[in-house]
């Protein structure tokens, strides 16, 4: 199964909540890998701590492979390279994770040419082939690498695809991320022209909310009653908002709580940094475990 | 001789029919799609030519340029795994220059060496454990031959279970007759033989029976470690196992059609690693605990009164 | 116990390759086009007229070849009907033989230029395209497909175009193309092979020529078949091309069609299109065993043969 991120802005956190689900996802024991398409900032080797790829590989990444000059893609075992100790011991039943970094110096591609459109169909079916989960993570925003997958998806409708749109609690996050699939040149236009058919799309498409202050949350415990109350018509206004953009909670898949671990390091989060470090909280480990299991759960995606 | 062969699951939920076999492997119109039925169902695409100028991998790490064409093919067994191969004659060329293209034409699956070169140091520069990027390439010709065969609209891409795909290198050099397998990282197999007729044409087939057994061996072995018998629940680990038994272990047919004059090879292979004797342990292993999980759940419902 | 030897086999594992009937030379005593047909009865008898002296040339020579002296020598001549149709079959063809037999010619086979193309439930020009194998430029190591242009074939590497750069990547300035087998300058050749304009297929010039090359040196087969057999001809011709067969055998008597090698008398207005059947020809995989059944049959003859196939055509220029 195809996996694509994508956010409507920058800053959404959408590099480092998709790798924390790749990660989750092969503790769970599946297979995964993690496929770097933003072109214009190859630096996903830094939230897996693969120092040799923290700006992207020198050694044949995406860019390249799209562009013909390697066979295949480079790719890295993260259970193996990483240098974060705690990620070298692949925990017994765990899946393989393995990382397709991006060209260090690699930017974005101005057009689309049949030629790199086959060269990533080709990759998408041979990923298909070896992992039950792929997570290709897109540039934010209508980007080069968002138009490739929905034309190589369009030539692939044998292969599972979901879309994963990442947007923070904000009324600007909010409407940019319904413009970004719904909107004029969103992913629905564009897929369709591509041959999807957008109501199927449609359902193929979920949101994540991140950095979502919860109401009980222990941030909130020093407030006034005011600003609490104050809060809480924020978050039903938002509410409304999204519900109205069709953003709401049925089209939710989940949410990741704000945690200063994210902001700080943009890391895997491990069982370690909760319960040895605890310099992580435990519920955003448990939102990440959530969002793993339901991307790959059917009943979470049931045509709306 | 040097060769690559790479092998997968067919992307398909169940074993296909040897029409479609055919209709998948008709890569050259006028060109029959061979299929043999016994002791295994087998299909083999006709042969096609990619043209290559580029260097040739060498141990010493001496640049040695070659040019000519690698000759492939594409096969599908039981209906299940797909083949891409491809192999090359490296011969010493009679000029040290290129030569018009229609000279390597009339010679198919030959690269001829523009210079010298010694036969041992490409062989051990063609199973070096990374091969220089810009040298010969055969995985990748492969590799396209497995991609054109899953990429057909004809299969459903439901594959009982994923598996990556293996890659089987090989060499083959006239000698005393010897044989060296090499596990590798990345699901890469080095193979080095020493025959007394390196170029007969069954050393290609000899290898890609190979590499379809050590692909099953691998696969099954990747199965029983997922499904953590031993570890998790009997019923779970047996569901986990079943797509062996439903899917692959039928198609063990060691040296279906291997050149007699060629068994040896396979039959050291028997006495080490003793491929066979694995394979058996495995299966045993799988078909085992699949029958006690039936029993634990038949006697279980007796007990449990429901 | 004595071990018994078992010998087993399919028939669906086996490949047949049919062998065909050749002869020394084929010479192709010309080609119609409209233009010429156009340019009136003159223009037909002076093209044979300038071809006989080279035709019994080739055939003395082939004659002093063959030990024996028995050459097998047939001719041939080309109507195009492929690119534009005109006159009928039954009104064109026994002007065509009575042109030639005033020069002291004569026609053993009449092929329509169309059969290279389609010849009844076999499309040839298809079978030589699935063999076509790019003549690679340095570097090309296999690790990515063969850079082809839809449609068309080159025998070097073609000029950059403005293609993909990355964004702030490095823009590529202008290059010559240059020819792969070059000694010192190149001399590049680009050939159209076909266009797929308003959805429908159609073959260049030159590859049908390359197609009609391949007939006549007996190279082709479909299922291991021969694609096209001469057909002997009728009573009559009929009034629509679409009727007469691909390849007719005017001579009940003559060599076979196919042969070793050939040779084309033409006008010299054909040189490029000849330029670029020689470098599509020089990229078309025949199939082994094909190649090895003619060389095998022209040892035991005597008659050595050139190892690559674009040795064995040769051309006289009018």
């Amino acid at each position: 199964m195809l996996i694509f991120a994508i956010s409507d802005k920058g800053g959404t956190g959408r590099s480092v909540t998709s790798g924390n689900i790749v990660y989750r996802r092969s503790l769970q024991g599946n297979d995964v890998c993690y496929v770097d398409f933003d072109f214009g900032s190859p630096t996903v080797g830094a939230i897996f701590s693969i120092s040799e790829a923290e700006r992207g590989t020198r050694r044949g990444g995406t860019h390249r492979y799209l562009q013909g000059e390697v066979a295949e893609p480079h790719r890295i075992d993260i259970w193996a390279e990483s240098d974060r100790e705690g990620l070298r011991v692949k925990p017994p039943g765990a899946g393989q994770l393995v990382l397709y970094p991006g060209d260090e110096g690699g930017g974005e591609f101005p057009t689309l040419t049949e030629e790199l459109l086959r060269q990533c169909v080709r990759l998408f079916s041979r990923l298909d082939e070896e992992f039950d989960l792929v997570m290709v993570d897109l540039s934010a925003g209508r980007s080069f690498a968002a138009h490739l997958a929905l034309a190589a998806t369009a030539r692939l409708p044998g292969v599972h695809s979901r879309w994963l749109v990442f947007h923070r609690w904000t009324r600007q996050h909010i409407i940019a991320a319904a413009g970004l699939v719904n909107g004029e040149r969103g992913l629905l236009d564009v897929g369709a022209e591509h041959g999807h058919d957008p109501a199927e799309l449609a359902d193929r498409v979920r949101f994540v909310r991140t950095a979502v202050l919860e109401q009980d949350s222990a941030e909130l415990a020093g407030l006034r009653p005011t600003q609490l109350a104050w809060l809480n018509d924020c978050d039903r206004e938002l509410r409304e908002l999204s519900a109205r953009h069709k953003v709401g909670r049925t089209r939710m898949l989940g949410k990741v709580p704000l945690d200063p671990v994210l902001q700080w390091r943009e890391q895997l989060i491990s069982d370690e940094d909760v319960l040895a470090s605890q310099i992580a909280n435990a519920g955003t480990v448990a939102a990440f475990d959530d969002l793993a299991k339901k991307v790959v759960d059917d009943n979470a995606w049931e045509g709306l | 001789m040097v060769g690559e062969v790479q092998t997968g699951l067919l992307q398909n939920s169940g074993e296909i029919p040897d029409s479609l076999s055919t209709e998948l492997l008709a890569l050259v119109r006028g060109e029959r799609v061979r299929v043999f039925r016994r002791p295994i169902a087998y299909a083999v695409s006709p042969d096609r030519l990619t043209g290559v100028d580029c260097h040739l991998a060498s141990a010493s790490g001496a640049r040695v340029r070659g040019v000519g064409t690698v000759l492939s093919r594409a096969s599908v067994t039981g209906g299940r795994l797909v083949q891409g191969s491809s192999q090359v004659r490296v011969t010493r060329g009679t000029s040290n220059r290129r030569l018009a293209w229609s000279h390597y034409m009339a010679r198919p699956g030959v690269v001829e060496v523009v210079g010298k070169a010694r036969a041992a140091d490409l062989a051990g520069g063609f199973t070096l454990d990374a091969p220089p990027a810009e040298s010969l390439d055969l995985g990748a010709v492969s590799a396209r031959f497995v991609d054109v065969v899953q990429s057909s609209a004809r299969l459903d891409r439901r594959a009982p279970f994923r598996m990556a795909r293996t890659r089987f290198r090989w060499t083959a050099e006239p000698g005393e007759p010897d044989v060296r397998l090499q596990l590798r990282g990345d699901n890469v197999r080095t193979l080095r033989l020493t025959l007394p007729d390196p170029f007969a044409p069954g050393v290609a087939e000899l290898c890609e029976d190979l590499a379809l057994h050590d692909w099953l061996l691998t696969a099954l072995i990747e199965i029983v470690r997922r499904a953590r018998p031993g570890s998790v629940a009997r019923p779970e680990a047996a569901a986990r196992l079943a797509p062996a038994i439903d899917h692959i272990l039928h198609l063990w047919m060691p040296a279906a059609r291997v050149q007699d004059s060629l068994l040896h090879v396979w039959e050291s292979l028997e006495h080490r690693p003793g491929f066979t004797r694995q394979w058996q342990s495995l299966v045993n292993r799988v078909r085992d605990h699949v029958t006690v999980a039936l029993l634990t759940v038949a006697g279980g419902d007796g007990r449990s009164g429901d | 116990m004595t071990p018994v030897n078992a010998t087993f086999g399919e028939v669906a594992a086996e490949r047949r390759i049919a062998s065909s009937p050749l002869s020394h030379v084929s010479i192709e005593l010309g080609h119609l086009y409209m233009e010429d047909f156009e340019a009136g009865p003159d223009r037909l008898r002076q093209q044979f007229r300038r071809a006989e002296p080279w035709a019994s040339t080739a055939r003395r020579s082939w004659q002093e070849r063959v030990p024996g002296g028995r050459a097998r020598v047939s001719t041939c001549f080309l109507i195009d009907d492929y690119f534009s149709r005109f006159s009928t079959p039954a009104e064109l063809i026994p002007v065509i033989v009575e042109t030639a037999a005033d020069s002291g010619l004569t026609i053993d086979y009449l092929a329509r230029e169309s059969a290279c193309a389609r010849a009844g439930g076999v499309e040839p020009a298809k079978l030589v395209e699935d063999r076509l194998v790019a003549d690679p430029p340095v570097g090309t190591n296999g690790s990515r497909p063969p850079a082809r242009e839809t449609g068309w074939l080159c025998n070097g590497t073609r000029s950059p175009v403005a293609g993909v750069v990355q964004a702030m990547g490095v823009a590529q300035k202008w290059r010559p193309p240059a020819q792969n087998a070059k000694r010192g300058h190149s001399v590049f050749v680009d050939v159209e092979l076909w266009n797929d304009d308003d959805g429908e297929r159609t073959w260049s010039c030159p590859f049908l020529a390359a197609v009609w090359q391949l007939l006549r040196l007996g190279m082709l087969r479909d299922d291991g078949r021969p694609p096209v057999v001469p057909q002997p001809r009728g009573t009559t011709f009929p009034d629509d091309w679409a009727d007469l067969p691909p390849i007719i055998r005017l001579v009940p008597s003559a060599a076979p069609f196919a042969a070793y090698t050939t040779l084309s008398v033409l006008s010299s207005r054909f040189m490029p299109v000849e330029l670029a059947v020689r470098t599509i020809l020089s990229q078309v995989a025949v199939d082994a065993e094909v190649l090895g059944q003619v060389v095998s049959r022209s040892e035991d003859e005597g008659v050595p043969l050139e190892d690559e196939l674009v040795d064995r055509l040769s051309y006289v220029f009018t």
